[in-house]
C-alpha cells in the first residue's frame, strides 16, 4: 500500500529508491522528449470511471438534423452528481480559428456541479458560447469549445450516411473530428475554484481531472454527433462506426504558449509530477520481477510503440525525424532485448547510451506500463500544496552553497554572451494571450514576465556573494529586508531546494530557446500522442485516442490504450 | 458581482506588478488582500483605502532597519504600505523567535496594516505563534489585534473603537510577537473607552473561508473595473509583429 510515508522513505534517507539525477530529469530537452504513461492524466481518469463504473447518460438531448443543439449528459460518480453540458451551433469556415483570440466556435462546453435545470441551462445558453466574453458562477468548474476539422468530419459522416465505414488509413492522418482550442478551469471566468474542487468534487480531485474529462465527453459527442447527421441525411443506408474504429478517434488538440508560463509558476506542482514519474521508474528498476512472460510483454509494447511512431503523420520535419530516430531506436532496443536482456537498470543504461532522448523516455513509459501494481497507486499523489516559503532562518552561507549545488545550471550560464537575454515573454493586450519577443522591443522587454528563473538565480547569487562580504553571519530574513527585490527568487531556491527534482533547467530567455518541449512535457502528463509541432510555438496533439467508448463503462475493461494503433480494417459494411 | 478567488488573485497581481511592485512582492500583495477577503475580514474595503496611494510606494526608499539585537528590532517602512513590506518584518521577527525562542519586532511609518493577518497565518501554519498589535486613524483612533497559535491555520482577530488620542509615536506603528515556544494569543480588553468592539475567533474565520470557497468573492465592479484597468500596464500593445510571437493559429 503507498502511503506519503512510504513515499517519502522511497525518496530519501538510506532506503531511497535509485532515482534519476536532477541535472538528467530536469533538463529541457529531455523534459520534451517525454511521452505519456499509465501515470499520465488521461489514463488515470479513464482508469477511475471504468473501474468505479461511473453512470453517464444523456439527460437532454436535443439536436437538429445537422448536429446543432443542446446536449446535456447526467454524470453519476461515486461522490457526487454532475453535468456536462454542451452547445453546439454553426460555423463558418471564415469563422473557424484555433487561436485563444476566436470569439466563435462549433461546440462549447461547461461541467457542472449537480443537475441542470431549464432555468439554469438558459443561464448557461447565454454565457458559455460566448467563452471569455461570458460569465458563469461557482456550479461551473470547468470551460472548454471546440472547433471541427472540416475535412475528416464531413468525410467521416458522408462514408456513414452511405453504409460504409471511414478508411482506417484516412483517419490515421488526423485522428479526430474536433479539435480542442482551450479548455478552462481554476476558476477563470467565475468559475469554481480549485480549492473548491478539490475538497467538495472528490471525484475530480486530481490535477486537471475535470479538464481532462470534459475532453473525454467531447470525444463521445464528436462520435455521437457524426453518426447522428448521417442517420438524418440517409436513414435508409446508415450504418454506425465500428466499436474498433471509435475507439481510435481521438479528440485533437492544438496547444500554444499559454501553457509555457503554467510550469515556470507551478513549480512545486511541476516537481510533483516529475517525483511520481520517476519514483515509478526507481520502482520498477528495483522492484519490477522479470519473469518468463515479462520479456515477451516488452517485445510487444515495443512493437506496438514503433508502429504507433511510424503511424504518427507530421509535415514538422524535425519532428519527422525525431520519429524516424525513436522507430531506430526501438528496433534497435528489441534487438537488445532479445539478446541480452535481464535487468532493468541495465536496459535503461543502455539506451542513454544507445537511443535519443525520445527513444529513452519512450523506454521509460513502457517499463512503467509493465507494472500497474508497482506505478498505478502513485495515481493519488499528484497534488502539491503550492506554498514558496521562504526559510527566514536560513544562513546566507547555506543559501550560497544551496545555490551553488542546485542551480549550478544557471550559474554556469553567461548571461552576457549575445543572444543569452535575447528573449522576453510577455502578455499581450489581445486577450492577455502570452507571447514572445526579441529583447530589442522595448516595450516587451519592460513589461516581460518572470520567467527567466535562471538569470534571476544568476543576479541574486552576484547580490549575495557582494552583500555576504559584509554581513557574513546575516540570516536570510535580514537580507530580505535590504534587498525585498530579492524576494520572489530567495523564496523559490529555498523551497525548489526542498524538492527532489526542483526547477526546470534551461534559460527560457535564451534566442535558441524552444518553447514547444515545455508544451509536451506539460502535454506528456497529460497524456497526449501524435505531438504534430506547426512551429516552435505550438504543437497539435491527439488526445484519448484508443480510450474505451463510454458504452463500455461496466463492461470487462483492459486497461491498455497506451500508444494505440490504427485497427484493421474489416472493408465496407454494406 | 460575483468573481471567483482565482480571478482576484490574478487581477491583483497585474494591477501590483504594473505598478512596479517586485516579484515575489506582488505576490505576496495579491495574496494578503485576497486572503482578508476570503475570510470574512474585509480586504477589498482595506484595498479600496489603499488603492489611491499603491503608486506611490515606487519613489519611497525602501524599509531600514534602525535597531537590532538577539531578541528585538525596529524597522522603519519609511512611510511604506503593509502590502510591500510587512512580510519581510515578519520573517524577521521568525527568524529571530526561531533562534531565540521570542522576539519583537516594532515597525514604523508603515500604512494598510491590518494586511499583516496573511503573513501571520503563513506563520502559523508553519508551527510560529505570532501576535499583532497596532492603533490607526487621527481623529477617532481604533485599535487593533490578531494572534494565530502554533500550528493552527486560522488566527483571532479583535478590533475596537477607542477614545484614546493617536501619540505621534503610535502612528503608523506595528509591533509583533513572534515565539517558537510560547503560544500567544490575543483579544482587546473591554476598557473604558472601546466600543464598536469586533472580535472573530479562528473558528469564524474558517467559517468566512468555507462560504468564500464555496460561492467566491463579491466585489464592487468599479473596484474591479479598477483593478483590471491598472492591471493593463503590464500589457503589450498588439502589432503584427507582436502576433508572430504567438502560439497557436
Amino acid at each position: 500500500m503507498t502511503s506519503p510515508a512510504s513515499i517519502q522513505t522511497a525518496l530519501r534517507g538510506e532506503q531511497a529508491l535509485p532515482l534519476r539525477p536532477a541535472s538528467q530529469v530536469m533538463d529541457l530537452e529531455r523534459l520534451g522528449a517525454l511521452h505519456q504513461s499509465r501515470l499520465s492524466f488521461m489514463r488515470t481518469l479513464v482508469r477511475r470511471i471504468m473501474t468505479e463504473r461511473w453512470q453517464i447518460t444523456p439527460a437532454v438531448f436535443q439536436l437538429d438534423e445537422n448536429g446543432y443543439g443542446t446536449v446535456v449528459y447526467s454524470v453519476q460518480a461515486p461522490h457526487g452528481l454532475f453535468s456536462f453540458v454542451l452547445f453546439s451551433d454553426h460555423l463558418s469556415p471564415e469563422e473557424r480559428n484555433d487561436r485563444v483570440i476566436a470569439t466563435k466556435w462549433d461546440l462549447t462546453m461547461a461541467l457542472v456541479e449537480g443537475a441542470v435545470d431549464e432555468v439554469y441551462l438558459e443561464k448557461l445558453r447565454q454565457n458559455v458560447p460566448k467563452q471569455e466574453a461570458g460569465r458563469v458562477d461557482s456550479r461551473v468548474f470547468v470551460l472548454s469549445r471546440a472547433n471541427r476539422s472540416a475535412r475528416n468530419f464531413d468525410y467521416v459522416v458522408d462514408q456513414l450516411a452511405q453504409g460504409k465505414q471511414p478508411d482506417v488509413q484516412k483517419i490515421a492522418k488526423v485522428g479526430y473530428l474536433y479539435r480542442t482550442t482551450a479548455v478552462y478551469g481554476s476558476g477563470k471566468l467565475g468559475m469554481a475554484d480549485w480549492e473548491k474542487v478539490r475538497s467538495k468534487h472528490i471525484d475530480f480531485a486530481r490535477p486537471f481531472a475535470g479538464e481532462m474529462f470534459v475532453c473525454l465527453m467531447l470525444r463521445n459527442f464528436s462520435l455521437i454527433q457524426a453518426e447522428h447527421i448521417a442517420r438524418h441525411r440517409s436513414a435508409e443506408t446508415f450504418q454506425p462506426m465500428a466499436a474498433e474504429i471509435k475507439r481510435y478517434f481521438g479528440i485533437g488538440n492544438s496547444t500554444g504558449l499559454g501553457m509555457a508560463p503554467y510550469l515556470v509558476n507551478h513549480p512545486l506542482l511541476i516537481n510533483q509530477w516529475i517525483e511520481m514519474r520517476e519514483l515509478a521508474l526507481a520502482k520498477v528498476r528495483s522492484l519490477g520481477y522479470i519473469g518468463p512472460k515479462t520479456k515477451g510483454l516488452l517485445l510487444e509494447l515495443i512493437d506496438r510503440c514503433e508502429n504507433h511512431t511510424r503511424e504518427t503523420e507530421t509535415e514538422d520535419e524535425w519532428q519527422s525525424n525525431n520519429n524516424l530516430t525513436v522507430v531506430q531506436d526501438l528496433q534497435a532496443l528489441k534487438t537488445y532485448v532479445e539478446q541480452s536482456f535481464s535487468d532493468w537498470n541495465d536496459l535503461l543504461a543502455w539506451s542513454e547510451a544507445h537511443c535519443s532522448l525520445q527513444g529513452q523516455e519512450m523506454l521509460v513509459s513502457i517499463m512503467l506500463e509493465l507494472y500497474p501494481e508497482l506505478v498505478d497507486e502513485l495515481e493519488e499523489f499528484h497534488n502539491a500544496e503550492e506554498f514558496l516559503d521562504l526559510d527566514p532562518l536560513m544562513p546566507l552561507q547555506t543559501l550560497k552553497s544551496v545555490i551553488e549545488t542546485r542551480y549550478n545550471w544557471a550559474l554556469e550560464i553567461d548571461f552576457t554572451a549575445q543572444g543569452a537575454r535575447e528573449t522576453c515573454w510577455y502578455r499581450s493586450e489581445e486577450k492577455m494571450e502570452p507571447r514572445i519577443g526579441s529583447a530589442a522591443d522595448l516595450e516587451a522587454k519592460d513589461k516581460q514576465m518572470a520567467l527567466g528563473v535562471g538569470y534571476a538565480v544568476h543576479k541574486c547569487y552576484g547580490l549575495l556573494c557582494d552583500y555576504l562580504k559584509s554581513h557574513p553571519e546575516h540570516t536570510t530574513a535580514r537580507f530580505m529586508v535590504a534587498n525585498p527585490k530579492m524576494r520572489g527568487i530567495v523564496r523559490r531556491i529555498q523551497s525548489m531546494n526542498r524538492c527532489i527534482y526542483g526547477d526546470i533547467q534551461a534559460n527560457l530567455l535564451d534566442e535558441n530557446v524552444l518553447p514547444m518541449h515545455l508544451l509536451r512535457c506539460k502535454l506528456a502528463f497529460f497524456g497526449v500522442s501524435k505531438f504534430d509541432p506547426r512551429s516552435r510555438l505550438w504543437v497539435r496533439n491527439t488526445m484519448f485516442q484508443g480510450a474505451p467508448l463510454l458504452d463500455e463503462i461496466g463492461q470487462p475493461f483492459n486497461d491498455d490504450w497506451f500508444m494505440p494503433l490504427a485497427p484493421k480494417q474489416q472493408g465496407d459494411a454494406s | 458581482m460575483n468573481i471567483s478567488m482565482n480571478e482576484l488573485n490574478a487581477a491583483l497581481r497585474r494591477c501590483f506588478e504594473a505598478t512596479g511592485y517586485f516579484v515575489g512582492n506582488y505576490e505576496d500583495a495579491a495574496n494578503m488582500i485576497l486572503w482578508l477577503e476570503k475570510h470574512g475580514l474585509k480586504g477589498l474595503e482595506e484595498f479600496k483605502r489603499a488603492l489611491p496611494y499603491i503608486d506611490a510606494d515606487r519613489e519611497k526608499v525602501l524599509s531600514s532597519v534602525v535597531y537590532e539585537d538577539r531578541t528585538s528590532a525596529i524597522i522603519d517602512s519609511q512611510g511604506r504600505s503593509a502590502l510591500n513590506c510587512i512580510a519581510a518584518s515578519v520573517d524577521l521577527a521568525h527568524a529571530k523567535a526561531l533562534e531565540n525562542g521570542i522576539a519583537t519586532i516594532t515597525v514604523h511609518n508603515c500604512h494598510n496594516r491590518k494586511f499583516i493577518l496573511k503573513a501571520l497565518t503563513d506563520c502559523g501554519r508553519r508551527g510560529i505563534s505570532v501576535v499583532a498589535y497596532w492603533q490607526n486613524g487621527n481623529s477617532v483612533v481604533t485599535e487593533h489585534t490578531a494572534a494565530i497559535k502554533a500550528g493552527d491555520r486560522y488566527p483571532c482577530y479583535s478590533e475596537a473603537t477607542t477614545d484614546l488620542e493617536m501619540s505621534e509615536v503610535d502612528a503608523q506603528a506595528l509591533t509583533i510577537i513572534c515565539s517558537s515556544r510560547v503560544d500567544l494569543t490575543s483579544s482587546l480588553q473591554q476598557s473604558k473607552g472601546n466600543t464598536q468592539a469586533i472580535y472573530l475567533d479562528s473558528q469564524q474565520v474558517a467559517v468566512n473561508k468555507a462560504k468564500t470557497v464555496e460561492l467566491g468573492i463579491d466585489i464592487d465592479p468599479d473596484l474591479w473595473a479598477e483593478i483590471n484597468r491598472l492591471g493593463t500596464g503590464i500589457l503589450v500593445s498588439n502589432s503584427e509583429q507582436s502576433r508572430q510571437g504567438a502560439g497557436g493559429r
